[in-house]
């Protein structure tokens, strides 16, 4: 063969795989109405380099938990896979049910059903369930994740498996107890919704013998419809289908797509993109998040393009902490909250698709402990400052606590973190509080480092900022988390306050009533305690928008975890 | 010749050190905490001191620097008992954000960073010095001035402008080209062709615009030479003049700046590679860099040195086969 015809049939050659490979992919599920099916592949499209942990008790981001928690790790209790309310109603998982109580809420006890198996077709055991929630404990090598077990459980200085002494494993084993298929939890203090703190992965099995440690982030096994074919940080996670999961022991999960594949690494202005132009392959993806630039594109332009995206509530409430030790002066912290011009932050922040400003710090998402408070009279609702009234409440401090009035006019300390979005801000604040006579000393936070810091009881701040979604959809992981001094996260400093004694004994009051509902109003109350009071500023009910190929079904958003019910995806 | 590439290779060893040390030590002191950073949402200050010990960062620096070193030659083990792991040789350490050692991460991501910049050093140079001939021998002809107003454009214009509008137009409104999605070649050949034209393409127009303008100066101060007007005296071919004397003449710079810019690519691409969405050292580096994960930013700096350093030293060797002078001496 000549040199001039070898090099035209490697040119056909190249030109021929260049068209096939254009040309090719798609899924091979067929199109229909929107009634399930079997088949197909769900593509799930991301800028992130990979879930954060597929490790079940490292696993705590809301969209890693709907994803992990719907495809390959199941726990003692889940959320409804429905949209709406009742997706946050709970029910039995790898339990028969939700559990029984007793002992006032200090004992749980839930059952296992039969036919649970891993992905190598093993049975699940109490074992199993037992050996994943004591990894918790040791917080040294499963990092991250979420820390009720150890809060919760009646055991103490118990390291966790791969360090514990015989004595110290058989304390843990005391506190968790297996009897045949059933699993008792024998906790510190009452705690009235257990079977909501189990829907977390850290109540889902391990295989002990499977454990790496450190390395079981990469590959987990499998209880779910779903198991790992393929994992590439930064490229794609692959799942296919677990043969060995039982579709009659799990009521919740319906595992339409034949394997889901998770694209890492996106640009993100390509990605809204190619979910607006919908073509190919995408056709049977999602999208989580939509750059700010965009929203109004999808959502004010072409009505097929809107009717493939939706405008929702994530699980965070935004809010303002203020140091109740400082600002130990109602009228001060009334007059701050009243001077500034919300609408103006929104706008900073990104406008209305941001969110919607809050009454409260329980989200309505939380359906049952969910009430609009009552705001301070003089808050503007359309979000404008009123410095009319923010004046009238400066100018009452200065009689009724001058000490503090005068800290608040010579200058209060302003934490927040160092990013263009808290610079502009900054400076809406210093202008809103400038007007009442108020000063703002900043204190800029490199971002990584604004949790550690504002955490840090040593840190003088008045004023830092603030976020949170519960941990699971139940107030009892709001109110007291924010608002008393046990809890994780509460960064006003209000165990000083006259009223904080009573809060403190209707909070406990409440965390330990056993009837959902009524303990639902006794959230509501709270929420409105604080709110009278002002320990935190409400900010915004924050929104998240997502958007979806014209092929892929079941779209909703699911309540807890503000995120797709991934699992439950299907292609039409 | 073998002295000479010797004493070079043993000065880039000694560099690579000093390098190694002045880099571990510039990360050591930066705010973040690495230990904080293993540490998620319920962070305790106790969680945080126990994973500063099991990592080994409650060390003093200069021992850790040493646990570093000797973990390139021997390995390194992390963590104790039932959960102890090791990272075998050459250990640049692990990643506590993405769950493997370094050294693995450097190993998966190089190859995809290599082919963008073997590629597209090819197409550039290809280009760059095509058209920067053809400018050089049509002097004050419209395809001199085509190829100067390239080279204009060229370097104005910013990587993720270029990259952005050709994913655009050939991904999304031509719908020439599927959305970049890598595969390696062993596995999928057509697949990893029409990933990498689109990134090939943008960094070759960006770098070939200034190589085209590297290569018309460099030619025609060569065509001026008293060497070259002596050996069109002597009647040698026009085409052999170009090409033995005059090009080669010329490339002997921009073959410097050439193996600069392909070491400096070889440690990662950043913005390309981020467009197009192709996992190599460069968005490796950026994720490393946002989420503080020290061990990657360690690992992938010393490896950019490397080919920095290395790239040096085949430029000063290749200095030596092309310019007989550098030989003599």
């Amino acid at each position: 063969m000549t040199k001039r015809r070898i090099i035209g049939a490697v040119s056909f050659a190249l030109v021929a795989s260049v068209l096939a490979a254009a040309c090719g992919g798609g899924s091979d599920s067929s199109g229909g109405d929107g009634t399930p099916k079997k088949g197909g592949t769900i593509r799930i499209l991301t800028s992130g380099e990979q879930i954060a942990h597929l490790d079940p008790q490292r696993n705590y981001t809301g969209t890693d938990l709907a994803f992990a928690g719907s495809t390959m790790h199941r726990s003692l209790t889940s959320y409804k896979y429905e949209a709406g309310d009742a997706g946050s109603e709970i029910a039995g998982d790898l339990a028969t049910d939700t559990g029984t109580a007793s002992n006032e809420g200090k004992t749980w006890a839930f059952t296992l059903r039969d036919g649970i198996t891993f992905e190598d077709g093993s049975a699940i055991t109490c074992a199993d369930v037992s050996y994943g929630v004591s990894r918790s404990f040791a917080t040294d090598v499963i990092t991250d994740g979420p820390t009720y077990a150890i809060s919760y459980i009646d055991v103490e200085d118990y390291p966790g498996p791969y360090k514990a002494t015989a004595e110290q494993q058989t304390a843990y084993d005391k506190a968790v107890v297996c009897d045949g298929n059933t699993i008792t939890f024998n906790l510190k203090n009452p705690v009235a919704d257990f079977n909501y703190t189990t829907t977390m992965l850290t109540f889902s099995p391990v295989p002990k013998a499977k454990d790496n440690g450190e390395g079981y982030d990469m590959n987990p096994v499998s209880s779910g419809p779903y198991k790992i074919e393929s994992y590439e940080v930064g490229k794609a996670l692959t799942l296919v289908r677990n043969e060995n999961w039982n579709a009659e022991s799990d009521d919740l999960r319906k595992a339409y797509a034949d394997s889901i594949v998770y694209e890492f690494g996106l640009e993100e202005a390509t990605m809204d993109e190619r979910m607006i132009a919908d073509a190919g392959d995408d056709q049977f993806a999602v999208s989580e998040g939509i750059q700010p630039e965009n929203l109004q594109t999808i959502f004010e332009g072409d009505e097929a393009v809107k009717a493939r995206a939706i405008d929702y509530y994530d699980p965070f409430v935004s809010y303002t902490n203020l140091n109740n030790e400082t600002l130990s002066c109602y009228e001060v912290r009334k007059a701050i909250y009243l001077a500034l011009d919300r609408e103006a932050l929104r706008k900073a922040s990104g406008g209305p698709y941001t969110g919607d400003f809050a009454d409260g710090f329980v989200k309505p998402a939380l359906a049952l402990d969910y009430a609009k408070a009552t705001l301070p009279e003089g808050l503007n609702e359309d979000g404008s400052a009123n410095v009319e009234a923010a004046q009238a409440a400066a100018d009452e401090a200065k009689t009724k606590c001058p000490d503090v009035a005068a800290r608040a006019a010579s200058g209060l300390n302003f934490y927040y973190p160092d990013t263009p979005i808290w610079q502009k801000a900054l400076a809406i604040w210093q202008d809103n509080l400038g007007a009442i006579g108020f000063k703002i000393k900043p204190e800029a936070v490199e971002p990584s480092q604004y949790w550690p810091t504002v955490m840090n009881p040593e840190t003088e701040y008045d004023i830092a900022r603030g976020g949170w979604a519960p941990d699971w959809a139940n107030a009892s992981t709001v109110i007291p988390e924010l608002f008393t001094t046990g809890g994780g996260f509460n960064l006003t400093r209000n165990s000083k306050d006259a009223d904080y004694a009573e809060f403190e004994s209707l909070v406990n009051a409440a965390r330990t009533n056993l009837d959902r509902t009524a303990q639902g109003k006794q959230w509501q109350e709270l929420n409105q305690y604080v709110v009278d009071r002002l320990w935190a500023l409400p900010g915004t009910f924050l929104k998240a928008q997502s958007i979806w190929g014209s092929k892929v079904g079941n779209t909703f958003q699911w309540g807890p975890f503000g995120a797709f019910c991934f699992g439950n995806l299907y292609v039409k | 010749m073998l002295l000479f590439i010797t004493r070079r290779l043993l000065f880039a060893l000694m560099l690579l050190l000093a390098v190694s040390l002045f880099t571990y030590l510039l990360f050591s002191i930066l705010p973040a905490d690495p230990a904080a950073l293993t540490c998620g949402k319920n962070c305790k200050p106790e969680i945080i001191a126990a994973n500063r010990v099991r990592l080994g960062y409650d060390k003093p620096i200069l021992e850790q620097y040493w646990n570093f070193l000797k973990g390139i030659f021997v390995g390194r083990d992390y963590g104790t008992g039932a959960a102890a792991f090791s990272c075998p040789a050459p250990s640049l350490g692990y990643s506590f954000s993405q769950h493997e050692c370094v050294t693995t991460l450097i190993a998966r991501t190089f190859p995809v960073t290599a082919y963008l910049s073997i590629g597209a050093l090819i197409m550039w140079m290809s280009l760059g010095v095509g058209l920067g001939s053809i400018a050089a021998l049509k002097k004050g002809k419209w395809q001199d001035k085509a190829a100067t107003t390239f080279s204009a454009i060229g370097v104005s214009l910013p990587t993720f402008y270029i990259g952005l509008l050709v994913l655009f137009s050939f991904c999304i409104w031509l719908r020439i080209l599927p959305f970049p999605k890598y595969e390696s070649p062993f596995v999928n050949p057509g697949a990893f062709f029409t990933t990498m034209i689109l990134p090939w393409s943008t960094l070759a127009v960006l770098s070939a615009a200034s190589y085209t303008r590297l290569t018309r100066n460099g030619m025609l101060e060569a065509m001026n030479e008293d060497f070259v007007r002596l050996g069109i005296a002597k009647g040698l071919q026009r085409r052999t003049i170009l090409r033995k004397y005059v090009l080669r003449s010329a490339l002997v710079p921009i073959v410097t700046i050439a193996g600069l810019d392909f070491a400096a690519l070889l440690g990662g691409a950043i913005i390309t590679e981020s467009v197009f969405s192709l996992p190599g050292m460069g968005r490796m580096s950026i994720r490393a860099v946002v989420e503080s994960d020290l061990p990657v930013l360690v690992g992938t700096t010393m490896v950019a040195a490397v080919f920095i350093v290395l790239a040096n030293v085949i430029v000063d060797i290749l200095y030596g086969v092309l310019d007989p002078r550098v030989r003599a001496k």
